[in-house]
């Protein structure tokens, strides 16, 4: 504080004012994320190079050899491998949906279009153990979905959805798309608001097809808002602990359970190992920071 | 053709959509014995539902405090928050660019690594089982202030300029003249925060040690606890926690969506 | 519209500032001060527990009957489901806001062994008590016996039975006493002949839950875990026969599986399944289906065909009692003295209000237990089960009895997939070595 900053010629002393007042301004949100994001991360930091169970914690030796027991920790590899196929198939498809849906909407001689917006963005609204628990009800052996499919004569026995790994893992992305494919359907319908439709008109006229104008000039316009959603998704795909939790609870044998699933059974339900756990949380924080990176390479060029 | 597409596309999507809320709202009328059946047609146990939960579980006390949370930390955080995007963008320097990207790396941070330093941090503070502990983590994040920031990029800066010309001070340019225009702004960011803490799940639990303090979320768990559960009841609870989400989205998805638009411009 | 807008950019500008006078006072109006434990001679307790019908039930009459003498005294019950009461205490140590703690909480015996060598400093042990534990089952207080010490009075009987449908079994030709006494390859091939029949299975289970085989492993007096808490998943007589049992089950349709606890429940309740194997606790969901009374009666549970140390008992669940670090001590300890490990009027009363069968043995001698139950055709279950309470062979859980049950339970899935029994277990076994390292 004491210590005089060095001399900026270039910066008037009006500019000077006012990029202070600019920090003052950042000043209390910086200083909550800070605090209770950022600090507690530092210390899970710390945690991560410690071992023991309980509260009998010492450093470890090597420091990292928490992390390199990751490498042999099957459980672990197995969540890490649910995850990335939840990633890899539940963003695309849930954004290329919302995308759809969006663009539908956004026709303007669209009827009822309050209804139906109003309709498929509802599901977000509900809380996690409300919805849990209606689907675990809707896809139980004897629930209504069979009972469906069954009166349709799609299927001649009732199918084990949240017995078996593939039906299990499908019934997670599908909950995973009915809470959240409205949600960024609402960010893309505020996006296509910006977009010009002289352009779109202007393709059609030069001969493009509904589906090539929106895909050709309709898209690229929605790019910034594209990237944004993907990277939240990611991160919050990454991160999934609501459904694997309280929808399949991580079964058959481990294979639903996601990466922050097994993060809080090492916590909470196994004999705690909090220094391994954070050092799981690390990993999370690292694979999604590295993931934006590319994303954000991938995307975006301004600035 | 293809707008017939379209209206099927859309009414699968609805009906998707709106089903499990429905029988959500059927069950709630349904005795547990029908709810675990799957029943679909509504019934006539609502009352006596009712009249259970309300006996068994303080359902007066969960919904003051899921109130009191929710609309504080929305309060907070969109007061903190908008603050925060205005600064970024008004003030734009390279410096603080860069610690904008910095404080983005917090979305990162998964909450279950942060929540045992956190509990220590707030029993210091002797805010353990206090609803300000649930409160201040959620208000300030930096997904907000990123939302802020780029819906202020579309406020023209001559207005700023000639406020201050006309003498005002920084904050009160702010409070004046930024704060009326970016209300779908503040919409959109209403509705996003008011979901997340009216449904925050894992760290009210940890944090609310007396049942003096209990949100709608921790209710329906203990609902669920016991070695018998009336899933009617459940059912009623459950569509009990799920409406006022759903309202505050139905009262402000006008500017919701107005407000996510003009961050993208 | 625009006074609404001053009136937001007021509070945007005054309520953090007020945030921070809140949070520096540490107060915020709604802290209750002094709550959790530690209240010295206030004579009240705090109590963490979790079902409403069942232990808060138990713990309100428990404080009528500690006020006939303590006419000042006061419970403050906490409903907590039991996920959380594991969560909160796991935060509480270690973060070291033991503060908090309440006087007493009820904790899941299969877990307590984990806490106590985990985190010894959330528990007062009960060596200064007036509570005689050989009054309690041996393999109940177990559970929450470390080192020779006493950590928990036990309170819910986790005592297992078999449930039927008497109305089902007439009409293949059956009674109750056809599945007394018998073992389980008896009980498949009864049940095959009920299957064929009247088209019901006897039995459903929870998919992937080790319930069942764990449940068979300890009537047999076997563990996953040995004395000093090793993992015995491999070579483990008890353990092999009571999976190979299991797939027999399902392989001849005798059990159904389910993949939900509520689908379980919902098997009971409306009339799928003919029988069940679990926790007496069980009795509390059975009877909430008003239209099948009469129709149901109890039995002890199948043994294991060729393992020694077989017997027709086991247990599944039931909790116990601790008080914290934080406690009166003194208070609490008296409290559960006089009532759950010494008042055969508490459980006189519990009994028939709840279901909540005594671990507690004098009480049992009580007539309330002896009475018939018009809902099991006029049998007196209680005494009955009481009866068996006595003869569970004792099981080991320790520090990583989750892990191990996981463990097998990813095993057993497995297994019924096709994997080879011999190596799935290998592979469970290794799982909980792994996690017992560092």
């Amino acid at each position: 504080m004491a210590a005089p900053l060095p001399p900026r010629p270039k910066v008037s002393p009006l500019e000077r004012r006012k990029s202070l007042t600019g920090w003052a301004f950042l000043l209390p949100a910086s200083l909550l994320i800070l605090w209770l994001s950022f600090w507690p991360m530092i210390q899970a930091a710390i945690l991560s190079l410690q071992t023991g169970r309980g509260t009998r914690l010492s450093f470890a030796e090597p420091l990292w050899s928490n992390y390199t027991r990751l490498l042999e920790d099957e459980t672990f590899k197995l969540t890490l491998q649910n995850t990335f196929i939840y990633l890899v198939i539940q963003v695309p498809l849930m954004l290329v949906m919302a995308l759809i849906l969006a663009n539908l909407l956004n026709n303007p001689n669209l009827r009822f279009k309050s209804m139906w917006r109003t309709a498929i963005f509802l599901p977000s609204a509900v809380g996690l153990v409300s919805y849990a628990l209606v689907f675990r009800t809707m896809f139980a052996n004897d629930g209504l979905v069979n009972d469906m499919l069954m009166g349709l004569g799609l299927i001649d026995s009732p199918v084990n959805w949240l017995g078996q790994t593939g039906t299990a893992r499908f019934v997670l992305v599908l909950g995973l798309l009915w809470r959240w494919t409205g949600y960024n359907m609402i960010f893309y319908l505020a996006a296509l608001q910006t977009v010009d439709r002289s352009t779109i008109e202007a393709a059609k006229i030069d001969g493009a097809s509904s589906a090539k104008a929106f895909w050709y000039v309709t898209v690229p316009q929605l790019k910034p808002m594209i990237l944004l959603t993907a990277i939240l998704s990611t991160n919050g795909t990454l991160q999934l602990f609501d459904e694997s939790y309280a929808l399949t609870a991580g079964g058959p044998a481990n294979t639903s359970m996601t990466i922050s699933h097994y993060l809080y059974m090492v916590s909470f339900r196994n004999s705690p190992n909090f220094g391994y756990a954070s050092a799981i949380s690390y990993v999370i924080l690292i694979i999604v920071a590295a993931l934006a990176v590319v994303q954000l390479k991938v995307g975006d060029k301004r600035d | 053709m293809q707008s017939v597409a379209g209206y099927v596309f859309l009414t699968l999507a609805a009906v998707a959509s709106v089903f499990p809320l429905y029988f959500m709202v059927v069950s709630a009328t349904n005795s547990s014995n029908e709810v675990l059946a799957s029943k679909l047609l509504p019934g006539t146990h609502l009352l006596e539902n009712f009249r259970t939960l309300v006996g068994a579980q303080p359902l007066g006390v969960a919904l003051w405090y899921s109130a009191l949370i929710a609309v504080g930390t929305t309060i907070l955080a969109l007061a903190v928050t908008s603050v925060a995007g205005y600064g970024f963008e008004v003030f734009h320097t390279k410096a603080k660019d860069r610690f904008m990207g910095f404080l983005l790396l917090g979305i990162m941070i998964p909450f279950a690594a942060t929540m045992i330093p956190l509990f220590r941090m707030f029993g210091d503070l002797g805010l353990v089982n206090s609803w300000i502990a649930v409160v201040l983590p959620a208000i300030s994040t930096p997904f907000l202030v990123m939302l802020f920031r780029q819906a202020s990029r579309s406020f023209p800066h001559e207005i700023i300029e000639a406020a201050r010309i006309d003498g005002l001070k920084e904050l009160q340019i702010f409070l004046r003249i930024y704060v009326p225009t970016m209300r779908p702004t503040f919409a959109a960011a209403a509705v996003i925060t008011f979901m997340a803490a009216w449904n925050n799940f894992l760290w009210p639990k940890v944090i609310l040690v007396n049942n003096d303090v209990q949100t709608l979320p921790m209710l329906l768990t203990n609902i669920q606890a016991g070695y018998v559960t009336d899933y009617g009841m459940l059912m009623l609870a459950v569509l009990i926690a799920s409406l006022p989400a759903m309202l505050v989205f139905l009262a402000l998805q006008k500017s919701f969506a107005q407000g996510i638009t003009g961050a993208i411009k | 519209m625009r006074t609404t807008a001053r009136k937001l950019a007021v509070m945007a500008a005054v309520l953090p500032l007020g945030l921070a006078l809140a949070a520096c006072g540490g107060g915020g109006g709604s802290t209750a001060s002094g709550e959790g434990g530690g209240g010295d001679g206030d004579n009240t307790l705090t109590v963490w527990a979790w079902d409403p019908a069942f232990n808060i039930y138990a713990l309100q009459e428990a404080e009528k009957v500690y006020q006939q003498e303590n006419p000042d005294f006061e419970l403050d019950i906490q409903e907590v489901p039991w996920e959380d009461v594991q969560t909160r205490l796991t935060t509480l140590a270690q973060s070291q806001e033991t503060g908090e703690l309440p006087d007493i909480f009820l904790m899941q015996n299969n877990a307590f062994q984990k806490n106590v060598l985990n985190y010894p400093d959330l528990f007062s042990d009960l060596s200064g008590s007036d509570v005689d534990f050989s009054e309690f089952p041996e393999s109940v207080v177990a559970y929450s016996t470390v080192d020779g010490t006493n950590y928990g009075v036990p309170f819910d009987n986790g005592t297992a039975i078999t449930a039927l449908r008497t109305d089902v079994l007439e009409q293949a030709g059956y009674t109750v006493d056809d599945f007394t006494d018998i073992t389980w390859d008896e009980f498949i091939t009864l049940g095959e002949d009920v299957l064929a029949k009247t088209g019901q299975p006897l039995l459903s289970g929870q998919a992937g839950s080790a319930d069942l085989p764990v449940m068979m492993l300890q009537s047999a007096g076997a563990s996953l875990f040995d004395e000093e808490g090793n993992p015995t998943i491999v070579d483990n007589d008890a353990l092999t026969a009571a999976i190979d049992t299991y797939q027999r089950l399902v392989e001849t349709g005798v059990l159904v599986e389910v993949n939900t606890w509520d689908e379980y429940i919902n098997t009971l309740v409306n009339d799928s399944v003919a029988a069940t194997v679990n926790g007496v606790w069980i009795l509390g969901s059975i009877q909430s289906a008003e239209d099948q009374a009469g129709k149901w009666a109890i039995t002890n549970v199948p043994s294991l065909d060729g393992v020694q140390g077989a017997t027709n008992y086991t247990a599944n669940g039931g909790s116990s009692w601790a008080i914290s670090s934080n406690a009166d001590v003194e208070l609490a300890q008296d409290f559960l003295a006089k009532t759950f490990a010494g008042s055969s009027e508490l459980y006189d009363t519990i009994l028939p209000g709840a279901g909540a069968l005594a671990n507690w043995i004098p009480a049992s001698e009580s007539d309330v237990y002896g009475e018939p139950q018009e809902f099991f055709g006029g049998d007196a279950i209680y005494s009955k089960v009481v009866g068996y309470a006595e003869k569970v062979p004792s099981n080991n859980t320790g520090a990583y009895y989750y892990e191990g049950r996981d463990a097998v339970s990813v095993a057993i899935t497995n297994i019924m997939n096709g994997a080879d029994p011999k190596a799935a277990l290998e592979e469970a076994q290794s799982t909980v070595e792994f996690a017992m390292g560092s």
